[in-house]
């Protein structure tokens, strides 16, 4: 496959070798192996995924808006089509976290980062003409839908007291096993294996391309700032995802095939999956805000109109974050019984972590420092993250804290600090990036007003709901929880209000895309100006379904 | 694109590279499930989780008996699955440091039909696990009770003098000894 | 699909505007966090068993007549639970809470609000001074050696600052109990706890929660109160182990600093200290299916003669009880026939549990 797809001749032959001459609709977007189109794919696909997971969310704060269960009881009676028991009530909150949770992690931010920001711009940034297996990233796409529906249909079979999988994100054993009869965690887990078999197959295709295409003179200490972010991200998702994969795998076989790896029952040991499940698990959380960190490195050097201040240093502190990263997993497991020394030693590798990352904040605010810098709307998003991933960063250095983390482990102060990196890092940095390029990959413009008006009613809502969870976690609230003591009520119902607010900001962004695909302004090729110094700049908007017939030289 | 683009140079080289790269995911996945071994000999190495040291009748001789004496309790749980019932002869005694000592359980087994069970089990504080040397003992060995019928369980064991020693564990007066009885096959489905 | 959701939101998001400030005014105002003596806290429980608590060690010489009745304690609002719209941790009643507790508020909150501020106050100032319109020609400047040391060092030392006292609590938290502290095995069940005291005649208390009727009728807190507490002595250390029968459960109780998961097949050992007289509710903090949100904790600490009489009123023996009632027998005397005593002194209390 992989020889057919880089053999020149034979895309010679076909009849894209003229730069715009696209192919038919079907062959354009289901046959696809142009990496722009795959990108475009990918970022819809995150969209959509992210509209349901963003929904599911919705329910949740809706339960949990006022103490009592309101309305569980009510949406697992629609879904399973008869009335519900408590049991199956509460059931369907498990579901409902779980699958926000697989859903915003592996079907919204993996594939607007990776998916549709790499491989939008990853080849136009090293002055390549696609990636590396161009048909192997269609792959890498096609996987993720059957992905998706397998967890979709997971909530329509049985899962234990209830309809679909309720283990949480993380699946934890022996609750994924024994504690949960019924295929939907079956199909949940067949779901992770084909997402998890599309990003590995994506992180193959990123590294070579990035090794091989670069033009000549990039070197890779020129190379763009989000191509080293995605350098290290494909790297981390090459080593960590097979480990999910395995520690999977041992998960079906365990509750299908009698194996015992982490049955105690058989001489196996749960907490081994906990360690292989964060072996992976905390590798994939940078995997999900390292993109953005290049994303935003980019956008604060182009309205500085300054490049950006400490070049190696910031991808220098991208790699050690990746590596670093490796060795820190167990903090996610400080309660589960380990020795002293090895909470010891947790405690203060995952405070290492904290120097990288102030690295990247000063060298942010370095940049902008002297800079002449205009408010455009992906820069009050970069500037919105540069904060709200501060914030959430410090609470991280509060969590590291072994003994600390005995009280605020499993509450809602550990919601607060990981919604603080992801929906106010994460997402933030894919909103900036989005604004940034949407011209580019679209040619249209969007309202500017509108995209300010977006940011300021989306970062009012994600702060009224997720700050009051630092009070409500610090107060001893657990996660995963549909119901709580009255005393929680008063910073739920906040919380909640918080939620609508920030949806209001999703409908706005919606407004302003359906705005700009019918009505907006044409996107003339470098309409950031002079502070906007990357290859993608030098290219027509949208670039031409083939770019780089000859290949730039960069000096 | 031209040819220009795509060398049969480049796409030797990202072949290459592509095929590195997939096989160190593929070694990734086989460390995974390398993982599962490992974390055993590392258990049974270090004592973590409150792994026991297994040892032998020849190596525990030679071990000096101190003067100094550790409380050890003895902790005994059942399967809700297992109508066994499995409780020690006493729930604590008071042994030498580095004196071989036998403790006892008493299964027995509640049902009418003949039962198999199996046991899992550590120690804790678990940094005790790697000074908690067992001699003989249950563990692990498959144990059939006919309906009634009630058998007592020796664990021949001793705690080693390092363990006065390690500063993590010097300060430890009472070490437990954790067993779970399981049924053999698959157990708690559904529990 | 999308836009049935989207309606939705925006249907809640004004049923939530309208609603809010009503909920808002109604709310009242957070009880004050309790701080009196200790013996002031335990006294509505120390009134109800009025007669036979009083008369026990009131008659020291004949103490044939063991305590053992049981009360439970009426909580007191505030103490050992969540306060309304509380912000920061609950008050701790353990020693090593309070330190970690410290370690939160004096040392790491100032910390991260020091940074967090630093970081807002110099993203204002760029985008004040270096904003386009007051500095349109910008500099080229994108290395700065000292700067950039300046930025590794300080962070690095920050750090090293904040480990010590991290890894001095610690060690601490892992100080293992000493051999005659009480013990309580804390089993995870789905979704009810059990606490046995093996060396109180290895009774199990089955730990469920309170229907919301009931928890009104005691005056407990909704979703926290139990039908049947954990009850420690106060003031002497605790050895808890945890294990499950089932799946992973978490046993936490915030106002204690206390969280340890209870694993299946395998036990976790960790010792706690309740300084004073208590209840003091958590919650299971580790997802465990269906009523994971269902199965909470309160922990009752007595002065140890109250915890005696519970003991013996849960059918279980107290150590020294022989000696009690008859100094002149032998000290060795072993605790299994106290049972029968406490029993005989107790018409209440059923024979001594397996």
């Amino acid at each position: 496959m992989t020889t057919i797809a880089a053999n020149p001749a034979d895309l010679h032959d076909h009849d894209h070798a003229h730069d715009d001459h696209k192919p038919a609709f079907f062959q354009r977007w289901f046959m696809s192996t142009n990496h722009k189109d795959i990108g475009t794919l990918y970022l819809i696909f995150a969209i959509v995924a992210g509209i349901i997971g963003g929904a599911i969310s919705g329910l949740m704060r809706m339960e949990l808006a006022e103490p009592g269960v309101q309305y569980l009881q009510g949406w697992a009676t629609m879904m399973q089509g008869s009335e519900a028991t408590l049991d199956q009530a509460y059931h369907m909150w498990n579901v409902l976290i779980t699958a926000h949770g697989l859903i915003m992690v592996f079907f919204m931010v993996m594939p607007a980062m990776v998916g549709g920001f790499g491989n939008w711009f990853v080849p136009i940034m090293i002055g390549a003409p696609d990636m590396a297996f161009p048909r192997m990233n269609n792959i890498s796409f096609w996987l993720l839908i059957p992905a998706f529906l397998l967890l979709l249909g997971s909530t329509f079979v049985p899962g234990g007291s209830g309809l679909g999988a309720g283990t949480g994100w993380t699946v934890y054993a022996p609750l994924s096993t024994s504690g949960s009869v019924g295929p939907a965690v079956d199909l949940a887990i067949l779901s992770l294996h084909l997402a998890g078999a599309s990003s590995i197959l994506g992180a193959i295709n990123f590294i070579t391309t990035i090794f091989n295409m670069r033009a000549p003179g990039m070197t890779l200490n020129k190379m763009p700032l989000f191509v080293w972010s995605m350098l290290v991200t494909a790297f981390l998702l090459l080593l960590s995802l097979p480990v999910l994969a395995a520690a999977i795998t041992m998960l079906l076989t365990d509750r299908n095939f009698g194996s015992a790896f982490f049955n105690a029952a058989g001489g196996g040991d749960p907490v081994l999956y906990q360690h292989l499940f964060w072996f992976f698990g905390h590798p994939e959380v940078y995997i999900m805000i390292l993109p953005g960190f290049g994303i935003i490195s980019h956008i604060i050097a182009t309205f500085s109109k300054k490049p950006v201040f400490g070049y190696l240093g910031m991808a220098y502190a991208m790699v050690a974050i990746g590596v670093v990263g490796f060795v820190v997993w167990a903090h996610h497991m400080f309660t589960v019984g380990l020795s002293v020394n090895m909470k010891m030693y947790f405690t203060a590798a995952t405070m290492v972590i904290a120097v990288p990352t102030g690295i990247k904040i000063f060298s942010w605010i370095a940049t902008m420092w002297g800079g002449s810098l205009s408010f455009k709307t992906p820069m009050v998003w970069a500037l919105g993250f540069i904060f709200m991933f501060t914030v959430g960063g410090v609470t991280g250095v509060v969590l590291a804290n072994g003994g600390v983390d005995d009280n605020l482990h499993d509450t809602y102060y550990v919601v607060a600090h990981f919604h603080y990196v992801l929906s106010l890092g994460a997402v933030f940095s894919i909103f900036a990036g989005f604004y940034y390029w949407f011209p580019k990959m679209s040619g249209r413009h969007y309202s500017e007003a509108l995209g300010h008006l977006h940011f300021w009613v989306f970062f009012v809502g994600v702060n009224v709901l997720f700050f009051p969870m630092h009070f409500l976690g610090r107060q001893g609230m657990p996660r995963r929880y549909p119901d709580y003591p009255e005393a929680y009520a008063y910073w739920n119902e906040i919380a909640s209000l918080g939620y609508a607010i920030m949806a209001a900001g999703m409908l706005i962004f919606f407004i302003n895309i359906a705005y700009a695909l019918v009505a907006g302004r044409r996107a003339e090729g470098n309409y950031w100006g002079e502070g906007a110094t990357t290859l993608e700049w030098t290219l027509s908007s949208p670039p031409p379904f083939h770019q780089f017939e000859t290949l730039p030289v960069i000096k | 694109m031209s040819a220009a683009t795509i060398s049969p140079e480049i796409a030797r080289r990202n072949r290459r590279a592509g095929v590195i790269a997939l096989c160190l995911a593929l070694g990734m996945l086989g460390l995974g499930y390398a993982a599962v071994p490992l974390y055993r000999i590392f258990c049974e190495a270090t004592g973590f989780g409150g792994t026991t040291m297994k040892v032998s009748e020849a190596a525990a001789d030679r071990v000096a008996v101190t003067d100094k004496s550790i409380v050890v309790r003895f902790d005994s749980n059942v399967s809700s699955a297992l109508p066994w019932r499995f409780k020690p002869e006493n729930p604590t005694e008071k042994i030498t440091i580095g004196a071989r000592d036998m403790a006892a359980f008493t299964a027995t087994n509640l049902s009418s039909k003949p039962v198999t069970g199996t046991a899992t089990f550590n120690v804790t504080p678990t940094q005790a696990g790697r000074y908690f040397a067992k001699v003989q003992c249950f563990c692990f060995t498959e144990q059939t009770l006919e309906p009634g019928q009630t058998v007592r369980m020796p664990v021949i064991y001793y705690v080693d003098p390092a363990i006065l020693t390690d500063p993590d564990t010097k300060d430890i007066e009472e070490i437990t000894l954790s067993y779970t009885f399981y049924p053999l096959d698959r157990a708690n489905k559904g529990s | 699909m999308a836009f049935a959701s989207w309606t939705k939101s925006i249907g809640f998001a004004a049923l939530a505007l309208v609603t809010a400030p009503m909920a808002l005014a109604q709310t009242p105002p957070a009880p004050p966090v309790a701080a009196p003596t200790p013996s002031a806290q335990v006294a509505p429980a120390a009134a109800a068993p009025a007669a036979a608590a009083e008369a026990a060690p009131a008659d020291a010489a004949a103490a044939t007549a063991l305590d053992s009745s049981y009360t439970p304690m009426a909580p007191t609002a505030g103490k050992g639970m969540p306060i309304e719209k509380g912000l920061d941790f609950q008050q701790q009643y353990s020693e090593l809470g309070e330190y970690a507790h410290w370690l939160d508020t004096s040392v790491l909150l100032p910390i991260i609000v020091a940074i967090s501020l630093l970081v807002l106050g110099l993203l204002i100032w760029v985008m004040i001074r270096y904003r386009a319109a007051a500095n349109p020609n910008p500099s080229r400047v994108t290395h700065n050696t000292a700067i950039e040391i300046i930025w590794t060092l300080v962070p690095v030392l920050i750090l090293v600052g904040v480990a010590v006292p991290s890894i001095d609590l610690l060690a601490k938290q892992y100080k293992p109990a000493p051999a005659d502290a009480v013990t309580v095995k804390v089993t995870g069940y789905q979704w009810y706890w059990g606490y046995s005291y093996p060396d109180n005649g290895d009774f199990e208390v089955v730990s469920n929660m309170l229907s919301k009727e009931d928890a009104e009728k005691r005056g407990e807190p909704f979703q926290l109160a139990v039908d049947n507490r954990m009850v420690v002595p106060a003031g002497e250390p605790i050895r808890i182990i945890t294990t499950a029968s089932d799946v992973i459960h978490s046993f936490a109780v915030p106002s204690l600093w206390f969280k340890m998961d209870a694993v299946p097949g395998r036990s976790n050992e960790k010792m706690l200290t309740i300084k004073e007289p208590g209840v003091y509710y958590g919650q299971c903090s580790e997802l465990c299916g269906a009523r994971h949100g269902f199965m909470p904790i309160a922990v009752e600490a007595l002065p140890r003669d109250k915890f005696d009489a519970w003991v013996r009123s849960q059918g279980g023996t107290v150590k020294g009880d022989q000696v009690a009632a008859a100094p002149a027998a032998a000290p060795a005397a072993a605790t299994t026939t106290s049972a029968a005593q406490g029993a005989a002194a107790a018409a209440a209390a059923p024979a001594a549990a397996q």
